[in-house]
């Protein structure tokens, strides 16, 4: 290719990644506007940029506590559910007890559900034992929901693993805690690191579970963002652009850092592959 | 393998633990699937059959198949915002599938491009949006006095103001728009996967033999790329079905039920009307609509593995 073809190509493809990135550099640039600047007509391209939206973001007192619920439920969740799932995995990529294939396909049909037709059983259940508005009792669904997605990158990994290390730790007389811990754990690193990725980036995101089966005490930004749009007799849009341009600063970051993971995380792992 | 590896004492030992050892290890899952999955899913089946609603204090009433027959026979309920959830669903996986296709296509090839991975992570962002913040956020940009869109056409059409989310004949199509501009990325991602698994020996062959681009695609290409798209259409294709916190923030499933999509009416039932029974007979429904596309999803891919195995 000769020089400028190739120029004009990255630019091509350096615009198309621009545009699809506008909405949300708009909403960035939104979150350092006025409120009038923000509804200015015509829109405003160039203006002084304030802090004072932050300022305010951060002077209202129940946003710690929101963030500090996003944080925590998203943490929590994931780590119980990569645990609990590499266990499953490892369990059906080298034993494959009777049912594994029915046991996949039941765990994966959670995840094809709408969330309302999942959730509104859990809510009568919540209700009916008082779990609602728990952290924990919200933690442990979300763990649940997490799992499916996890067991499934975690087994194809675990199937690109060789069985000869198990094989070759138990000749030795390793425990089965030790092969599993040690010997096999460590080679599926990607694997342990797509799936907490993935599900973090999902519960992080979530806003209907958290609103049916959580409450006041575990509202965590989505659902924030959800119910904190109105103030003042109109749409409170300083907060929504705000608040976004600080939430989407974690996902945006993971997908630049573990950028090779994306693919098997999209999938279910399904599908691997770099991009 | 392990019979001929392990001494005789050891293997007794082992098969004596395995049973042990499996449950031991599924034991977790299990529990955490019995308890918030299985036993709410019965829940909800058992409620299906009866009529029982929360705001009005009445303990639950049998009434049989009754729901279901009143969902299925209602003029104006089910089979209307099936059609739109399915017009929907094609919609969105059909722009999404050419369109991603399209700017894979362009983006393979561009490994020595500068800037590359921060450009794929600017194109792949709108993903990992959180789907209430884009939908409110549209609701801004498709505003019709204060709205970027709204601007732009003014600006280069001199058009009236246009309501892009208040208007019935718009309003789905714009909802649709959003969900384009959020899910086209991903079918790129997959597109450049399916690219990627088509080997490099093959694509060089191809070269040499001067086999023409419009051949090449057919017979190179998509015989290696197929399962992935496939794979890719599939999911988007269960995922649109279930769309729900992009449209409430932006249209609540209006103007009149222009967007009311299938997750958006039994939201609304279930946790506005609370409506217990009928919407779990709703939710029923939906279950085995999801089941019947989760089988599709397995089948394509055993066929895949299947293929991987014998050739």
């Amino acid at each position: 290719m000769s020089r400028l073809k190739e120029w004009s190509y990255y630019g091509l493809l350096w615009l198309v990644a621009l545009i699809f990135f506008a909405p949300i550099a708009w909403i960035v640039m939104s979150s350092f506007k006025t409120r009038s600047d923000i509804l200015a007509i015509p829109p405003k391209f160039f203006f002084t940029p304030t802090l004072e939206n932050y300022r305010e973001l951060f002077n209202r007192s129940e946003i710690f506590q929101q963030i500090g619920n996003s944080i925590m439920l998203s943490l929590g969740a994931v780590i119980i559910a990569v645990i609990v799932s590499f266990l499953a995995a490892f369990c059906f990529s080298r034993f494959r007890p009777k049912g594994t294939d029915f046991l996949m396909f039941l765990l994966l049909s959670i995840r094809m559900l709408p969330g309302p037709a999942v959730i509104l059983p859990v809510f009568l259940m919540y209700v009916a034992f008082g779990w609602k508005d728990s952290h924990l009792w919200l933690m442990l669904f979300y763990a649940m929901f997490s799992i499916p997605f996890s067991v499934w990158i975690l087994k194809g990994f675990l199937d690109g693993v060789s069985t000869r290390f198990d094989e070759t730790g138990r000749v030795n007389g390793g425990s089965w805690l030790h092969i599993i811990f040690k010997v096999v754990m460590p080679q599926v690193r990607p694997g342990l690191i797509a799936a907490f990725i993935f599900n973090l980036i999902f519960v992080w995101n979530e806003y209907l579970f958290n609103f049916i089966i959580g409450g006041v005490n575990t509202q965590n930004i989505p659902y924030a963002l959800m119910v904190g749009t109105y103030a003042d007799g109109g749409v409170n849009w300083t907060f929504i652009s705000t608040m976004t341009s600080i939430y989407i600063i974690l996902p945006v970051v993971f997908i630049y850092l573990f950028q090779k993971y994306l693919l098997v995380g999209m999938t279910f792992g399904t599908v691997r592959g770099e991009v | 393998m392990t019979d001929v590896t392990l001494p005789p004492r050891k293997r007794s030992r082992f098969f004596e633990n395995r049973a042990a050892l499996v449950l031991a290890l599924l034991a977790p899952v299990l529990t955490f699937f019995i308890v918030f999955n299985t036993i709410p899913t019965l829940w909800l089946i058992g409620l299906s059959f009866y009529n029982f609603s929360l705001t009005s204090g009445m303990p639950p009433d049998f009434v049989g198949f009754r729901n279901f027959f009143a969902i299925l026979s209602s003029k104006n309920a089910i089979w209307f915002d099936l059609s739109r959830t399915f017009t929907f669903v094609f919609a969105a996986v059909t722009v999404q599938t050419l369109l991603g296709g399209l700017l894979g296509f362009l983006f393979w090839g561009s490994k020595d491009m500068p800037g590359r991975r921060v450009a794929l992570t600017l194109l792949f962002a709108p993903m990992v949006l959180t789907p209430v913040a884009t939908g409110t956020f549209f609701r801004f940009i498709y505003d019709p006095t204060f709205g970027i869109f709204n601007y732009l056409s003014r600006a280069l059409f001199d058009s009236g103001p246009i309501d892009f989310l208040g208007d019935p004949s718009l309003a789905f199509w714009s909802v649709l728009a959003v969900d384009c501009w959020m899910w086209t990325p991903f079918m790129t991602l997959m597109t450049l996967a399916a690219l990627g698994s088509v080997p490099t020996a093959e694509l060089e062959a191809a070269e040499i033999d001067r086999v023409p681009m419009w051949r090449r695609l057919p017979l190179v290409i998509w015989h290696h790329g197929k399962f992935i798209m496939m794979l890719g259409i599939l999911l988007r294709t269960i995922d649109s079905f279930k769309t729900l916190d992009l449209i409430i923030p932006m249209t609540k499933g209006g103007p009149g039920q222009n967007t009311r999509l299938v997750a958006l009416e039994l939201n609304k039932q279930a946790f506005e009307s609370f409506n217990m029974g009928w919407s779990s007979a709703y939710a029923v429904l939906l279950l085995l609509i999801s089941i019947a596309m989760t089988s599709v999803f397995i089948f394509v891919l055993n066929l895949r593995r299947r293929r991987e195995s014998g050739s």
